[in-house]
C-alpha cells in the first residue's frame, strides 16, 4: 500500500488549484468567444469603408445611403455581402461568420436609421418578352442593353470623372440577381431612386403588369450573362523564359521590343536597388519598367487600384552559370485578382502584346 | 481532460474566420494622402522593411498632360527575403519589392495592396507558404498601424 506524505497532499492540492484556475480561464475565454458580439462598426471599417467610404457615401463601391438602405431587405444585404458582385470589384465575403455579416448589417441599420423592408418572396407574374420592350423604352439608357450599367462601371473613384453622379448598378450581375427578390425589384422600379437620378415608374407611368414584365425581363439576364473566360488549370502567376542571349544583349532586346510596341521605358532598376547600399546591389538582376500612358489612363478609369501592380515590368535575371532568365507577369492571372471584368477583358488582350514582345526578344 | 479542452479551444480558434482572405487588402483613412504617405513609410520601416523607392504615378501622367490626383506607390522589402526569392522562387520576383498604393480621394486616402496570399495556391511547399503568410500578416499590421496612428492624431487634435 502506498502511503502519501503531507508534501504529496500539498502538491496534489496545488495541482487542484492550478487545474481550477486553468479551467476558470478557459471558461472565460470560451464564454468570451461565444458571447462577445462581433463589432459591426469595426468590421465595416475594416472590410467595407475602403470602397463605400466611412459614412457610406460611396466611392469605388456604390453609396450605402438611407434612401437606398431603406429599400433593401436584410436578406438582400446579407446575400450581397456573402456573394459579392462577381467581376464588379466587390468580393464575396464567404469566410465571415453569419454573426459578423449580421453585425455589419446591424451597423448599417443604426448608422442610416433604417430598419429594412421585408419583401414577400413570391415571384412576379410577368412576361420577359413583353418586359424587354418596356426595358428598351425606359431602362436601357442607364442600365445598358445587357443590364451591366452605363459607362465604365464600378471601380471609378470619386476623384475621377464619372458619367453619372452615381453609376447605375449592374442589374445583370449574378451576385445581384441571386440577392434581390422580385418584390424588391418591383418596389425600386415603382419608387425610383432620387439620389441616383432613377425616376419613379409608379403613378401610372407603368402599370402593374408592365412592372412585373420588366422585373421578369431583368430576371432573365441570369441566362444571358457569360462570365469571362476562366483560367487554364496550369496557368502560373508569371511566365518564365530562357534567353538565348547574354544578359546585356537580352536587356537591349527587351528595350528595343518595348520601344517598337510604343511603350515608354523608365530608367532601369535593379531588383535589390534601394534595399542595400549601391556597392552591394546585384547588378545582374534588373527590372525593365515601361508604360504606355494613353493605355494606363484608360485602365485607371476602370480600375483605380492598378497601382499595386504598376509599372509594367520585365525582370531579367542572370543565374549562376550565366543562364539568363526573363520573368514576365501573367496578365490573365493578375487581372482576375481585381474582380473586375472590364480589366480582365482588357488585359487578356494585352497579354497577346506581351507575348509578341517576348517572342521578339527571345527569337 | 485538460488536453481535450486545449484541443477544443485550438479547433475553435482554427475556424475563426480569417480576415482579408481576398486578393486585395484595402483600407481607408480620413486624412489627406500627402500625410498618410508619411505614416505608411514610417510603419513600413517599423515593421523591419526598407523603403526602396517611391513611384509617382500621377507625376508621369501629368507630364503627359493628364489631370490626375495624388497617387503614389511605396516599394519596400527586406534584402534577405528578396535574395531568397530570386534564388529559389524566381518566378515570384515580379511581385517584389512589395508595394502599397496610396491614392487620394478628396480629403481621404485609399490604401491598397495586392495580398501575397493570392499567390499561395500556385505553390505547394511550406517554406513559401510561410513567407507569403508572413507578408500578408505584416501588410495587415501596417494598415492597422496607420489607421491607429491617424485616429490617435485626430483624437489628440480634438
Amino acid at each position: 500500500m502506498l502511503r502519501r506524505s503531507k508534501g504529496d497532499y500539498r502538491v496534489n492540492e496545488m495541482n487542484g488549484i492550478r487545474t481550477k484556475y486553468f479551467l476558470a480561464c478557459l471558461f472565460a475565454l470560451l464564454s468570451g468567444l461565444a458571447v462577445a458580439a462581433p463589432d459591426g462598426q469595426g468590421l465595416y471599417v475594416e472590410h467595407c469603408a475602403a470602397c463605400h467610404q466611412m459614412e457610406g457615401e460611396g466611392g469605388i463601391g456604390l453609396p450605402l445611403i438611407r434612401e437606398k438602405l431603406e429599400d433593401m431587405s436584410d436578406s438582400y444585404l446579407f446575400n450581397t455581402i456573402r456573394l459579392g458582385r462577381p467581376g464588379r470589384v466587390m468580393p464575396a465575403y464567404q469566410r465571415m461568420s453569419d454573426a459578423q455579416v449580421k453585425a455589419i448589417i446591424g451597423f448599417l441599420r443604426r448608422q442610416s436609421g433604417t430598419t429594412g423592408r421585408d419583401y414577400d418572396s413570391s415571384p412576379v407574374d410577368g412576361d420577359a418578352e413583353r418586359g424587354a420592350v418596356v426595358y428598351e423604352e425606359h431602362c436601357v439608357r442607364c442600365h445598358e442593353a445587357d443590364g451591366s450599367g452605363a459607362g465604365e462601371g464600378t471601380g471609378v473613384t470619386l476623384s475621377r470623372d464619372r458619367t453619372f453622379l452615381v453609376m447605375p448598378a449592374s442589374i445583370s450581375n449574378p451576385g445581384f440577381l441571386a440577392s434581390v427578390s422580385d418584390q424588391m425589384m418591383r418596389h425600386v422600379v415603382i419608387k425610383g431612386r432620387k439620389s441616383s437620378g432613377m425616376p419613379s415608374f409608379g403613378d401610372e407611368k407603368l402599370n402593374d403588369q408592365e412592372i412585373n414584365d420588366v422585373v421578369a425581363y431583368v430576371r432573365s439576364f441570369a441566362e444571358k450573362v457569360s462570365p469571362p473566360e476562366s483560367l487554364d488549370g496550369d496557368e502560373r502567376p508569371t511566365h518564365v523564359f530562357q534567353s538565348p542571349y547574354s544578359f546585356e544583349q537580352t536587356v537591349k532586346n527587351v528595350k528595343a521590343a518595348l520601344t517598337g510596341a510604343n511603350f515608354r521605358i523608365f530608367p532601369d532598376r535593379f531588383v535589390e536597388q534601394g534595399l542595400v547600399d549601391e556597392f552591394s546591389v546585384n547588378t545582374r538582376q534588373v527590372g525593365i519598367r515601361f508604360c504606355n500612358f494613353n493605355v494606363l489612363y484608360g485602365m485607371l478609369k476602370i480600375e483605380p487600384r492598378l497601382g499595386v501592380v504598376l509599372p509594367c515590368r520585365i525582370t531579367i535575371l542572370e543565374r549562376e552559370g550565366g543562364e539568363v532568365m526573363l520573368v514576365v507577369p501573367n496578365l490573365r492571372v493578375v487581372s482576375r485578382w481585381f474582380n473586375n471584368d472590364e480589366l480582365v477583358t482588357l488585359w487578356d488582350r494585352m497579354e497577346t502584346t506581351f507575348n509578341d514582345i517576348i517572342d521578339e526578344v527571345t527569337l | 481532460m485538460i488536453r481535450a479542452l486545449l484541443l477544443a479551444v485550438a479547433s475553435l480558434l482554427a475556424v475563426t474566420p480569417i480576415a482579408h482572405a481576398d486578393s486585395m487588402i484595402m483600407g481607408r483613412v480620413a486624412m489627406k494622402a500627402e500625410l498618410v504617405l508619411e505614416y505608411v513609410k514610417s510603419s513600413v520601416e517599423e515593421h523591419g522593411y526598407t523603403v526602396a523607392h517611391l513611384q509617382l504615378c500621377d507625376g508621369g501622367m501629368t507630364d503627359f498632360g493628364y489631370k490626375t490626383d495624388f497617387y503614389r506607390v511605396v516599394f519596400f522589402g527586406k534584402v534577405d527575403e528578396v535574395r531568397m526569392i530570386t534564388a529559389d522562387y524566381p518566378e515570384l520576383v515580379t511581385y517584389l519589392p512589395l508595394k502599397i498604393a496610396v491614392i487620394a480621394e478628396k480629403d481621404e486616402t485609399l490604401l491598397t495592396v495586392l495580398n501575397p496570399e493570392a499567390l499561395a495556391p500556385f505553390f505547394d511547399d511550406e517554406r513559401i507558404q510561410i513567407q507569403l503568410g508572413r507578408w500578408q500578416s505584416d501588410l495587415i499590421s501596417i494598415f492597422d498601424d496607420v489607421r491607429r496612428s491617424i485616429a490617435a492624431r485626430a483624437a489628440g487634435a480634438s
